[in-house]
């Protein structure tokens, strides 16, 4: 309790109130623009986190990602066009509803829903973190290589149909995190002799290469394409629901809220499969399944409950063990480690009062953006139609200037460019970008983890097979290697009754 | 079309060679195992060499498919606005330091938004490019304390 009054003041400190606000705005605006996601807008955001607080920068970056959550279905309402993965699920009855002259009640349903979402993850987050933090002390370096192999696994497997791909931008991501001078022998390996590569490739420029440059690229492909009669007189109606829809929706949004942060813990999973799966479920559950796809309220409620959830529930993993388990939570694993701040269960020891400012900024910020989404949502529309090609080169611009704050040289600006087009055409030939980007960012402490529990056990790896917790993920891993071939024939029994 | 949906995978099984090879050129360590920092390395190029070769072999089946991807990347138009960014992306870096970031920025955002957003919305493009510029230069130089050029 005296953890959380600590916290409750570091978060209604005018300056982090202040980044609540803008973050959760920023989020809201990045994640409502098609093509753009919370991954991207952290990444150019990077630079401005420099010369803060720690604990102001990862209340700043939480912001921004549940912000998204809460921009995503704008656009899915009011385009159909999902603004990230996220909000896909939202696409599928938010927009017929809009069609059905309903849009500001979608709009209202989906902040209320996110809000609740929201809120009971980061009671969630209270109760879990702490013990999963206690847990996670009892890892040595043989459990902590499987839990990041678990988790790289875990984040291909799911990207389905591109499990080939997602490996070889996986083993990519490694072998790039080899790079530099080996901590554990001074050892330089490809360094090429080159002085700028023997302190590794700065993930970083990779992060704002793949997420920026490569991003707005790929949008460069679909810019002059853009269908011009989407310029529907938006006819929102009330913003509010009836309280007939709030009946229906009432209960698939507390169900969706913890089933969506159990997602965002879990490694690997984001807001996209929370809300898949909750909305699946509702429709299995649901006493009118064909008004599904329809319009019916309580499938867009469902999936936003949970995406938000789940952005809450990814962050507990990247604290308490200092392993993201999405793109959007690598990026701020990069971003805290250039402020000096190591996540993992010692966090928790050490700066707990960072741990309880964000929890209470968590809860101030649902608060803020459920009001942002129901009062602005005016201002938001107008957002929307922001043209694309005006907000390009100003993302190219700080993607630059970022760079340039990182390392005060402007040959990065060329690494940068190279980053983008290998991102752009990574994303044109369907190969998913966590892997490669996670890969990176925790490929060195993977191989100095794995070294070291060799070391420990005289070089026999039965070291992997030791504990009961290497034992348990080794199996996960190897069940996340096998479940899209199990979702397969799954699903192909169910067609088959 | 054909060339991008082999190059990928031929540039995959390149960048795997390449760094298998380097791995074997990693001078033995005099600490600990002397072949502790290439174990890793080794054992990912392999894993990515492996990988890519089915890769390709999968792109072979469906050569002849169509992508919608690699149409619209291969669209003159398309082509034309990346080069032209990445063109004007070297030219800032070029000039970032001598001419300083503000002009610089302005001329990159300039020309980029007239190239993009066209001549016709000459005004948009003026006032956001120099009101952009001033609030980025403003925000990381004087809020965020950056030293810019």
């Amino acid at each position: 309790m005296e953890g959380f009054m600590e916290g409750l003041l570091t978060a209604i400190e005018p300056i982090n109130l202040f980044w609540i606000v803008l973050g959760g705005f920023l989020g809201t605006v990045v994640g409502m623009l098609p093509g753009l996601g919370p991954a991207t807008a952290v990444a150019v955001l990077i630079p401005v986190t420099f010369g803060m607080d720690p604990t102001s920068a990862i209340i700043l970056m939480a912001a921004i990602y549940y912000g998204a959550m809460y921009g995503g279905s704008r656009s899915s309402i009011l385009l159909n066009t999902p603004g990230d993965g996220s909000a896909i699920a939202a696409t599928f009855d938010g927009y017929p509803m809009a069609q059905k002259g309903q849009a500001g009640q979608a709009m209202a349903i989906s902040a209320v829903a996110s809000f609740i979402g929201g809120i009971i993850a980061t009671f969630g987050f209270i109760f879990l973190a702490q013990p999963l933090a206690n847990f996670a002390l009892k890892f040595g370096p043989a459990e902590y290589f499987l839990l990041m192999l678990l988790t790289l696994s875990a984040i291909v497997s799911l990207s389905i149909g591109k499990m080939i791909k997602g490996f070889i931008a996986m083993c990519l991501g490694l072998l790039l995190s080899t790079v530099g001078i080996d901590p554990q022998t001074g050892i330089h390996r490809f360094t090429l002799d080159n002085p700028h590569l023997s302190e590794g490739i700065d993930f970083l420029i990779v992060i704002i290469g793949v997420y920026a440059i490569g991003e707005v690229f790929y949008n460069f492909l679909t810019i002059n394409k853009e269908k011009k009669s989407q310029d529907k007189k938006s006819n929102m109606g009330k913003v509010w629901f009836s309280k007939e829809q709030w009946k229906r929706s009432k209960w698939p949004i507390l169900r969706s809220a913890p089933l969506g942060f159990i997602v965002g813990v879990l490694p690997g999973a984001g807001g996209s499969i929370a809300s898949m799966i909750s909305y699946s479920t509702e429709k299995q559950i649901s006493k009118k399944p064909d008004e599904f796809g329809k319009g019916a309220v309580e499938g867009l409620a469902a999936p936003e409950s949970a995406n938000n959830a789940a952005s809450v529930g990814a962050m507990i993993p990247l604290l308490t063990m200092g392993i993201p388990g999405s793109g959007t939570t690598a990026v701020m694993l990069g971003a805290l480690i250039m402020l000096g701040v190591r996540p993992g269960p010692m966090l928790f020891e050490n700066d707990p009062g960072m741990i309880w400012g964000l929890i209470n900024s968590m809860f101030i910020g649902n608060i803020v953006l459920v009001i942002i989404n129901i009062l602005l949502v005016g201002l938001l529309v107008k957002v929307l139609k922001t043209p694309a090609k005006v907000l390009y080169p100003l993302i190219i611009m700080l993607a630059f200037i970022g760079t340039y704050t990182l390392s005060y040289s402007t040959v990065d600006f060329y690494l940068l460019l190279i980053f983008g087009v290998i991102g752009l055409l990574m994303k044109v030939m369907d190969f998913p970008i966590a892997p490669l980007v996670l890969a990176l960012i925790v490929g060195a402490d993977m191989e100095q983890n794995f070294r070291m529990a060799l070391v420990s056990s005289n070089g026999s790896v039965s070291i992997f097979f030791s504990s009961w917790i290497s034992v348990v993920l080794l199996i996960l891993t190897v069940l996340s290697l096998f479940y899209p071939l199990i979702m397969k024939l799954f699903l192909n029994k169910k067609s088959a009754n | 079309m054909k060339w991008i949906k082999i190059g990928m995978p031929v540039l995959m099984i390149l960048i795997s060679l390449t760094f298998l090879i380097g791995s074997f050129a990693i001078p033995k360590a005099t600490l600990g195992n002397p072949n502790g920092p290439s174990y890793f390395p080794i054992g990912l190029s392999v894993l990515m060499l492996v990988l890519s070769i089915v890769y390709l072999f999968n792109e072979l089946k469906t050569l002849k498919a169509f992508h919608e991807g690699i149409k619209d990347l291969m669209d003159k138009k398309t082509l034309r606005l990346i080069g032209f960014t990445i063109i004007l992306g070297v030219i800032y870096a070029n000039i970032f330091e001598r001419v300083g970031f503000f002009v610089s920025t302005l001329l990159f955002l300039g020309v980029l938004l007239f190239y993009l957003n066209g001549m016709k919305k000459w005004l948009i493009n003026i006032v956001v490019s120099i009101s952009f510029s001033f609030i980025t230069w403003y925000g990381f130089s004087q809020l965020l304390g950056v030293s810019l050029p």
